[in-house]
């Protein structure tokens, strides 16, 4: 129950005022057709620089779980899904703001999210201490077979093409190594002056996330609006509030499946919102109604996607893998502020991961009532016209890149990496295993330089990055996820065919 | 395999060589050894992908999309003649100008008017935000 100690240090006035600030920007970000939580948690991360490492992190806690939440608004009024772990929610969410049930959906939406969120967050507590323990056995080579995993799972499940998931992965790692040699200081790969100190994580994260967003919007300006609904209905909050808790089996499935596969390194709240809603569809017994309108759906989905957000910082926490695209990119802030995951990150850093875990209890409950608050006025939200949105996004991006270093190298980097990254995804090339490879590239290197001088000595470099259980364990999860990936891809290519 | 994912792959290709070729060349063994394993990694990938039935790449909306990288590029190259705020206000502008849906353009004095005042507005609320509370350093050009 150590958590319980550190409560103190987020009821400060200042730790208060970044939990109410970025839960509202958070819920306003997501609930914007198109941004996704990975994009603003990339553009806040700069914001964080001046700050102590704990009140960093609460700031992007509460942006990670606010967005994720805030996704279902425009996927309830306009059915375009926020972000895509809101997918599920739009299918039936829409159909009650069609039938001018919005604020009812809105409600259902905000309630099960707290619920799931909370749920996970006291997974995260209760498992992230044991699996840290466990991760003092992983030594140089495991800890390089556990780099290359977490990028093969994220390429495999996070792109269509397996060969092009893990040739982003790679992309990735290349990026890391432009610049000075981790060991040697020799400089690699600067082809010109602007490459000098290579490319720096946030400036990658903000470049991969943004531009690409800046684009898409400016591209697709001129293409036909969805409408948006207002956020009527006829339902009371403790009408709401009862209705949620009496459907205690789609919440217990939601909550369950959403930690679970929030566990899962890389695979995020897409997933587990899919999953939760056709699991709760197959035991319902209002299963003719799903894809209607039915609340049980909303209520299955956004308990799943939202408490797919603690569990999803285990692995990231204890081992650095990311069970989530957004962790992913709340990996590189962990770094920025000098936070090395691994088995001591609870005994070098105890007061600041605390701290943080416990602020992410305090964001799920300001998630409900800003959320709830919020829903009411979101067709406003709604009306931020693209081309605004679009140049709002360039403006921060830009600042965002510029103040990490005070260089105009890193804005031309930003600029033209996400650039090259639009005309990237339009071949099936996706950011995530690009910055994870990008966040884990120094890291991977240099457990593999070291790996290899031990092996060298002991004889066999081979031989000693694949002997061992865990080598082995790792080496097959790396091939299975592979495997994985091509079926799963051949079999929805046999589905659409 | 279709043309636009043979333009995709011949690029992917081209990159790679490249890798390769900075890696194995241009470097020595000793502090090149991650990239070649790395890089040699990605031309066994780029090699299977010529293989890969995959689906055809999105097309691009050229047209709407050119003019807005050229305003944003004009931005980063002016950034440090003019500095980040009046080069911020003067991209915010243009972008919201020339991107303009044609139900808004009725009264173009009055459009023009309201943009030029949310650009000016927006970008004083960078500078409050930015220089003025979080004193942090923009790039420095005229202003």
């Amino acid at each position: 129950m150590e958590f319980l100690n550190y409560f103190d240090n987020v009821f400060t006035i200042y730790h208060i005022a970044l939990l109410v600030g970025g839960t509202f920007a958070g819920i306003i970000l997501g609930a914007l057709p198109g941004l996704s939580p990975t994009m603003s948690v990339a553009l806040l991360i700069p914001f964080t620089f001046h700050m102590k490492p704990e009140s960093g992190l609460i700031l992007l806690g509460a942006m990670y779980t606010a967005t994720v939440a805030g996704g279902a608004i425009s996927a309830i009024l306009v059915n375009v899904p926020g972000a895509p772990a809101n997918i599920a929610t739009a299918l039936d969410g829409h159909k009650m703001a069609q039938d001018g049930k919005a604020k009812n959906a809105l409600h259902y939406c905000f309630i099960s999210s707290f619920v799931g969120g909370i749920f996970g967050v006291f997974i995260l507590i209760f498992f992230t201490p044991p699996l840290a323990a466990l991760s003092l056995k992983f030594m140089s080579t495991e800890m390089f077979w556990v780099a290359i995993l977490g990028i093969t799972i994220i390429a495999t499940l996070d792109s269509k093409s397996v060969i092009k998931g893990l040739l982003s992965g790679l992309f990735g790692l290349m990026l890391a190594t432009i610049g000075e040699h981790p060991t040697n200081a020799v400089e690699r790969f600067v082809f010109t002056d602007h490459l000098e100190s290579g490319v720096h994580i946030v400036v990658g994260l903000i470049g991969l996330f943004a531009m690409p967003q800046v684009w898409n919007l400016l591209e697709n300006f001129y293409a036909k609006k969805n409408r948006v609904f207002s956020a009527t209905g006829d339902a009371t909050l403790t009408q709401s509030f009862k209705l949620v808790f009496s459907k205690l089996k789609a919440l217990s499935i939601g909550s369950i499946i959403g930690s679970v596969i929030g566990i899962i390194p890389g695979a995020g709240g897409q997933i587990a919102g899919i999953v939760a809603y056709d699991q709760s569809k197959k035991v319902s017994t209002n299963r003719e109604n799903y894809g209607k309108g039915e609340p049980e759906a909303i209520i299955a989905a956004e308990s799943a996607n939202n408490s797919m957000v603690g569990p999803s910082l285990i692995p990231l926490l204890t081992l650095s893998i990311p069970g989530s695209p957004t962790a992913a990119v709340l990996l590189g802030g962990l770094l920025i502020h000098g936070i090395f995951p691994g088995h001591d990150i609870f005994t070098k850093n105890p007061e600041v991961i605390w701290t943080f875990i416990d602020s992410l209890i305090i964001a799920q409950i300001l998630m409900l009532i800003i959320g709830l608050f919020l829903s009411r006025h979101s067709k406003w939200i709604m009306k931020v016209p693209d081309n605004y949105m679009a140049v709002g996004i360039l403006l921060l991006a830009v600042f965002g890149t510029y103040s990490i270093q005070n260089n105009y190298s890193d804005v031309l980097i930003m600029f033209i990496l996400g650039t090259l990254m639009y005309f990237g995804s339009k071949a099936g090339f996706s950011p995530v295993p690009v910055v994870l490879g990008l966040i884990l590239g120094t890291m991977t290197e240099e457990k593999f330089l070291l790996g290899n001088l031990i092996g060298n000595a002991k004889g066999s470099s081979f031989q000693h990055f694949t002997s061992g259980t865990i080598n082995i364990v790792l080496i097959s999860l790396c091939i299975a996820s592979i495997v994985y990936g091509v079926y799963s891809s051949r079999k929805s290519k046999k589905i659409k065919a | 395999m279709n043309s636009q994912i043979k333009l995709s792959t011949v690029i992917v290709t081209l990159f790679g060589a490249f890798l390769v070729y900075s890696s194995f060349i241009l470097g020595d063994s000793e502090n090149y050894l991650f990239p070649r394993l790395i890089s040699a990694t990605i031309a066994i990938l780029t090699i299977m992908l010529w293989f890969e039935k995959g689906e055809a790449d999105k097309s691009t909306n050229f047209k709407d999309l050119l003019p807005g990288i050229a305003i944003a590029s004009a931005f980063i190259l002016l950034l440090k003649i003019l500095g980040f705020y009046l080069a911020s206000m003067i991209v915010f502008f243009t972008l919201v100008m020339y991107y303009t849906k044609p139900m808004e353009s009725k009264d173009f004095w009055r459009v023009l008017l309201i943009k030029l005042g949310v650009a000016f507005v927006f970008t004083f609320a960078l500078y409050g935000l930015f220089t003025l509370l979080l004193k942090v350093h923009t790039p420095e050009g005229l202003f």
